[in-house]
């Protein structure tokens, strides 16, 4: 077989794209994924983080529901070094009806997902940011994820079982013989090089893009692109996840992830042309704090990091014009039997938490496609990272003394720590402060991560990811990715897309603090260094 | 509204990451092992947030100078969230030695009676290195003599002449000025005395604490801090102004019983003063004092730590420098490394000492009569590196006076 | 306390006020709330231009260095900037292509100096370039761990060592015409980087690292030493929280620590800088100086205070309190009789003054010039009781 030849093209790097290619490389596929950019870029990594319970789906949509909290256990087995298993609120303020606990209650334990009233007084000693005039609240096993860090896994996992990753890879064609599809036509946008890849069948898993991809191949996959705007806060205010318990509506979950927690989210329909390029506007930064502030007050006087907007890949399927009423259900279509192009699906819809069962749908479609009978393992077999217990015991395992950065870096890395424990102490040198971020785990996501621009290790380190926002860091960083890629011009202007991309999320909240660290940016960045 | 301002706990959010902190910081300097203000302090905080167990116990090579949180142009306040975080997270026991080392009240109680002879065997060759080894209190040091006759029972002996006079302060000495040199508290009686005002002593003072919170014994500090401001808060009802000769016990009862052990001290905020501000603000106020004439000293000044911190180091050296014949000068701001009983620890001897070279090595060029400071242990880490003899401003404003 | 002038900041502004103003006799007091922009002073006196022998005798009594060539300086990044007045340690040249060949020297297992870049900078200007790694480890003991790595740390380590630099240097040079080295030298000692220069035969350019800026902090040191000799009271790590006001005369200013000991003058001067510093203070709904509630100028709508991109220039850096063009500014459109405005914090509402380092020396000196000959402020002490 050529080297461009394969026996599955998966089309997109984000959480879908990355599990049926782990899925489908873990059966023994011969795998390639490609992506215009990076992993995570589109609503994978624009969303809270939130590996759902299913319980804020469990009134509307018992069916997602039931779908999560299956998922939401098994993740937090095969992806522990992702999870911080938090534990989540739904709360009654005073202006909500109390009465809704009842249904909700019920439609959770209907759909098989632990929801324990509890006594206001026990949920603002569990949770004390929580806003301290809640009458109701119910305890459900929300949790935290890692989107960056699942996608990373998911990828690292499928190349250690052969599969082969092209990023930065843009698909320009389906290349179609007749009624059947043979592979893709891509452009790399690093190296400029056009090239084709075959295999029977192709996978598409572009989200909000899938529409294009699918038009490409001549057949039409609707998509209802609605944009979510969310707000990040510059640290922890919470410990378990906050959820109204009510009707889902705008910035009623407040998420705490890693070093930060995130309100969000607003929810509007844009035309799918606009969705490479969602801002947050100020009547949204405005209704987040506002209602973030119902949910925990400290929030009101809590710095804000940035705000950011990630587009919803939901397929249309009603004329709610909301978007907040239609299914998160997985959609997989066999365009074969739904339009009769052959070697060709479309995986979309769906969420974060139900990935791998999206993966292993898709998979099973592939295998079938392809007249194999092997059966999906991807619930029972770890992640790379989560092979081994908590990352203390990890980090002990390793270092007989662990310092700060090497609990941390266990923390992010899971077992796939011991690679940077090094003889040469100068790869403890921390190049991102901040998040605590050493030379050796950049340089761990540059040789088998695949990141090769700053934006890329920011997703798969948190490098840039903290309060100074890439202050001091992007060049550190840049120093190091220009030593791996050998190539500085390349690199000056991945500092600038860096920065802008910061300021991008920073200037919607640029007041208070925020606008003094930025201040301060642009002297270090304009006057003394010379950008 | 919102967002109107941030708040955030010893303001760490406010940190913008500048670094100016770590510049200054004296032990990121020398030693390899602390990972210096800013992540220790703000960056560390939000992972502590995240998850307790990022605590990592080299917080424990903080001096505690503070001079992170005077350098800091945001107001954060760096060395109170390290020492917090290690009150808070560290539950790790105090060794035997910190707990003996933070007893100073209660080790000065205990060696007093004996005096000469626990100076004898503290000093003796052979009990350092027993402290040395069992203890880990490091060889090199000496430790601070005890004496004999208590301040508390010297001044005890002149209540009815103290009561005397026209106006009167209560004066917070501390362990130091109790056990180990009364001649300061005297000083401070003779020049108060010389202005007309006589000196109390509280009901009952206990140590300030500092001791206490810098080895984690946090209850015993919370007992401590709680009585003190009880006591001092009665002398400010009788509407007395307490004074203090040690900067450290000062920035102690002024700023980390509020911050460090959340007891409130509101009561008591105005009436404690360093005694140089009070003497130094009541000749501003036209107060004389009468000054010998045959009266020289070349003085250096070195501004401890934590009166840099209080913000009161003017207060001293206007005091000194309006006394006739002090040739002033002064000392570059720099940290003498012992903080209290941190260099007296075995593995913090080394760190110590280079902390405190570079005002070592401007001493010996300088080369004075005296050097001025107001920390006793700033005392006995400059008597004991350099060999120069040093004083508190009080004693030097004492022996300026001419009386009788 | 009494004094002639208080100055509330201790930056750049606020010393080179109270320099001149103890020079002309007047006893002043500085109140700094900590470190100031001068800990990453890039070492280039922005928008300064040949500098009045009042400002040069002011830096070289305090031990300052300063040069003066109209031309570029190379940055860290390994671009130029245009540049005239610098301090000693930068070098200014006609045009980026000053040499031919350049040895490039780093630290090994130090980041914050990005000789890649500058080799490719120097490169595009045709310049051909070597770079090589010192190991610190050889230089000085205790070597310093990965993250005592910066600036700061290795300086006080090269105030001792910097002839083993020079030898090293020496040893490495082949034809170079030129030596890159970072700005690690001379933190307590101005003359080193001279010293270095005559140490190594070949043209040595010093460039700049990530803060904190070597030359930088020694400049705050050498104005701040010099300040104090000259008697003036320099309270680090305080801050003014507060101020008295009586019929348009500020009679004195409240400090955190000092607290009822009131700084009382004839005078202040307002050198609190810009957002960064707290001079400013932003949140969604407006602009203010803190103190005094000055009068802002400033674009009242929160959308047109940014740029959406970076590197544009950014509106909310010409923010700044309004004042008349004798520096006094007002609250409530009344001008407050004793109180002027320097520095930063005045933003860019005074184009002629220029910025950054400019703006802070030429506001200085003109506010202390109308302190002592009593010019634009007729009556003031007539009006103080």
């Amino acid at each position: 077989m050529k080297q461009n030849e394969f026996d599955v093209i998966i089309i997109g790097g984000g959480i879908t794209g990355a599990g049926t290619q782990r899925d489908c490389a873990m059966r023994g596929l011969r795998t390639l994924l490609v992506d215009r950019s990076d992993i995570a870029t589109g609503a994978t990594g624009r969303n809270h983080g939130l590996l759902h319970s299913g319980a804020r789906y469990a009134v509307n949509d018992p069916e997602s529901a039931a779908e999560c909290i299956r998922e939401n256990m098994i993740l937090r087995r095969v992806a522990a070094h992702c999870i911080d298993e938090s534990d989540g609120l739904f709360v009654t303020l005073p202006e909500d009806d109390l009465d809704y606990q009842k249904t909700f209650v019920q439609a959770c334990r209907d759909a098989g997902i632990r929801a324990d009233i509890i006594d206001p007084d026990l949920a603002r000693r569990l949770e004390p940011s929580v806003n301290p005039d809640i009458i109701g609240a119910v305890r459900v096993p929300d949790c935290s994820v890692d989107p960056f860090r699942l996608c990373a896994a998911n990828m690292l996992d499928a190349k250690l079982h052969g599969g082969q990753v092209r990023l930065q890879t843009e698909v320009t064609g389906i290349l179609r013989e007749g009624d059947t599809v043979k592979g893709i036509r891509t452009h790399n946008r690093n190296t400029g090089e056009d090239r084709d890849f075959y295999a029977p069948v192709v996978v598409n898993a572009g989200g909000v893009w899938g529409q294009e991809l699918a038009r490409m191949a001549g057949v039409k996959v609707g998509m209802f692109p609605a944009k979510g705007s969310l707000l990040i806060f510059a640290h922890r205010v919470n410990n378990m996840v906050i959820n109204r318990c009510r009707k889902p509506s705008n910035a009623d979950i407040l998420v705490p992830g890693d070093t930060v927690c995130i309100v969000g989210t607003t929810s509007s329909r844009i035309p799918i042309e606009e969705c490479r390029n969602v801002a947050v506007t100020p009547d949204e930064v405005t209704l987040l704090i506002t209602e973030g502030m119902k949910l925990a007050p400290r929030l009101a006087s809590t710095r804000i990091l940035r705000a950011y907007a990630g587009v919803r890949p939901l397929v249309s399927a009603d004329d709610d014009s909301s978007g907040r009423n239609i299914s998160r259900g997985i959609v997989l279509l066999d365009h074969e039997t739904r339009d009769g192009v052959k070697g060709l699906i479309t995986i979309t819809g769906g969420k974060l938490t139900s990935y791998r069962l999206m993966a292993e749908m898709a998979t099973d479609l592939v295998c079938r496609k392809l007249g194999i009978d092997k059966a999906c393992e991807t619930a029972t077999t770890p992640l790379p990272g989560s092979e081994e217990g908590s990352y203390e015991e990890v980090a002990k395992k390793i270092w007989e003394n662990p310092t700060t950065a090497q609990k941390v870096a266990a923390s992010r890395m899971g077992s796939r720590v011991s690679r940077i424990r090094s003889a040469d102490r100068r790869d403890e040198a921390l190049i991102c402060e901040c998040e605590q971020v050493s030379m050796g785990e950049i340089n761990a996501a540059i040789d088998r991560l695949e990141a090769s621009t700053l934006t890329d290790l920011r997703r798969r380190t948190r490098v840039g990811m903290g309060t100074c926002q890439g202050e001091f860091c992007a060049c550190r960083a840049a120093g190091l990715l220009a030593k791996a890629h050998g190539c500085i011009e390349k690199e000056r202007a991945d500092i600038d897309y860096f920065l802008q991309e910061r300021w991008k999320g920073n200037f919607p909240i640029g007041w208070g603090d925020t606008l003094r660290e930025a201040e301060y940016t642009q002297w270090v960045y304009k006057h003394v260094l010379g950008i | 509204m919102f967002q109107e301002f941030t708040e955030s706990w010893y303001n760490f959010e406010e940190c913008t990451k500048c670094t100016v902190c770590t510049a200054y910081c004296p032990v990121m300097q020398v030693n390899p092992l602390y990972p210096g203000p800013k992540v220790a302090g703000p960056d560390g905080e939000r992972l502590r947030l995240r998850d307790p167990h990022f605590f990592d116990e080299s917080l424990k090579y903080c001096l505690g100078c503070k001079r992170c949180e005077v350098y800091c142009p945001s107001e954060v306040k760096v060395a109170s969230l390290i020492q917090s975080a290690r009150l808070k997270y560290d539950h790790t026991p105090p060794k035997l030695r910190d707990r003996i080392l933070a007893s100073t009240d209660f080790m000065g109680k205990l060696a007093r009676p004996a005096a000469p002879v626990v100076n004898a065997v503290t000093a003796l060759p052979l009990a350092r290195t027993a402290m040395d080894v069992t203890l880990k209190i490091d060889r090199h040091r000496t430790f601070p003599e005890y004496s004999f006759l208590s301040f508390e029972r010297w001044l005890g002996h002149r209540r009815k002449e103290q009561a005397t006079f026209p106006e009167q302060v209560a004066y917070y000495h501390g362990c130091y000025v109790n056990y180990n040199y009364p001649q300061l508290g005297k000083d401070l009686v003779k020049v108060l005395n010389t202005l007309g005002v006589g000196v109390q002593l509280l009901e009952k003072e206990k140590c300030c604490g500092i001791a206490l919170i810098s080895n984690r014994l946090k209850k015993q500090a919370e007992e401590n801090a709680r009585h003190n401001v009880e006591q001092l808060s009665k002398a400010a009802e009788k509407g007395l102004k307490v004074l203090a000769t040690s900067s450290t016990c000062t920035l102690t009862i002024r700023e980390e019983y509020p911050n460090l052990l959340g007891i409130d001290n509101a009561a008591i905020q105005d009436s404690l003063l360093m005694a140089t501000r009070y003497i130094y603000e009541k000749l501003e106020q036209g107060a004389k004092l009468p000054f010998r004439t045959d009266f020289h000293k070349r003085v250096a000044y070195h501004t401890p730590c934590h009166m840099q911190r209080l913000g009161w180091g003017v207060f001293s050296q206007k005091l000194l420098q309006l006394i006739p014949g002090v040739e002033f000068i002064a000392l570059d701001q720099t940290c003498c490394g012992i903080a209290g009983t941190y260099g007296f620890k075995k593995e913090n001897y080394a760190t110590s000492q280079a902390v405190g070279e570079p005002l070592f090595e401007q001493i010996r060029i300088v080369n004075p009569e005296v050097v001025a400071c107001d920390c006793e242990t700033c005392k006995w880490q400059i008597e004991m590196s350099t060999g120069y003899k040093v004083e508190n401003p009080i004693s030097i404003l004492a022996q300026s006076l001419s009386t009788e | 306390m009494r004094y002639d002038a208080v100055i509330i900041g201790g930056g750049l502004s606020g010393l080179t006020a109270g320099i001149s103003l103890q020079k002309a006799g007047k006893n002043t007091a500085i109140v700094s709330t900590g470190q100031s922009a001068l800990y990453f002073f890039s070492g280039c006196f922005e928008s300064l231009q040949e500098p009045s022998p009042e400002i040069r005798s002011l830096f070289s009594e305090a031990g300052i260095r300063l040069h003066y060539q109209p031309g570029v300086r190379l940055m860290p990044m390994g671009t130029f900037k245009e540049s005239a007045l610098a301090l000693e340690d930068v070098s200014l040249f006609p045009t980026p292509r000053f040499g031919k060949k350049v040895l490039i020297i780093n630290f090994m297992a130090y980041h914050d100096f990005f000789s890649s870049f500058l080799a490719e900078g120097l490169e595009k200007q045709g310049m051909e370039c070597r770079i090589r790694f010192l190991n610190l480890g050889d230089l000085v003991q205790p070597e310093l761990s990965p993250n005592q790595m910066r600036a700061v740390q290795i300086a006080r380590k090269m105030d001792q060592v910097w002839e083993k630099v020079v030898q090293e240097v020496r040893v490495l040079l082949k034809d170079e015409d030129t030596v890159v080295l970072p700005q690690v030298f001379g933190l307590e000692d101005g003359s080193i980087p001279e010293r270095i220069r005559q140490g190594i035969p070949a043209r040595v350019v010093f460039a700049g690292t990530l803060p904190p800026s070597v030359p930088g902090i020694r400049t705050q040191m050498l104005l701040k030493k010099r300040y104090e000799v000259l008697g003036g009271t320099y309270l680090m790590g305080d801050r003014v929280t507060g101020a008295h006001v009586f019929e348009d005369v500020v009679q004195n200013v409240v400090t955190k620590h000092l607290d009822r000991h009131y700084l009382e003058a004839d005078h202040f001067i307002l050198a609190s800088g810009s957002f960064f510093s707290k001079g400013l203070i932003s949140n969604p709904f407006k602009i203010y100086e803190p103190l005094f509630e000055l009068d802002m100028d400033y674009d009242t709508d929160r959308n047109a205070w940014y740029n959406p991109t970076f590197a544009n220039h950014q509106p909310y850096l010409h923010f700044g309190v309004k004042t008349d063009a004798s520096l006094r500014p007002c609250r409530g459109g009344v001008p407050v009789k004793n109180l002027y405005v320097i520095g930063s914090i005045l933003g860019e509402t005074h184009p002629e003054l220029g910025s950054g380092a400019g703006l802070a020396i030429r506001s200085a000196l003109q506010v202390t010039r109308q302190i002592t000959h009593g010019s634009h402020v007729p009556g003031v002490h007539g009006e103080l009781v």
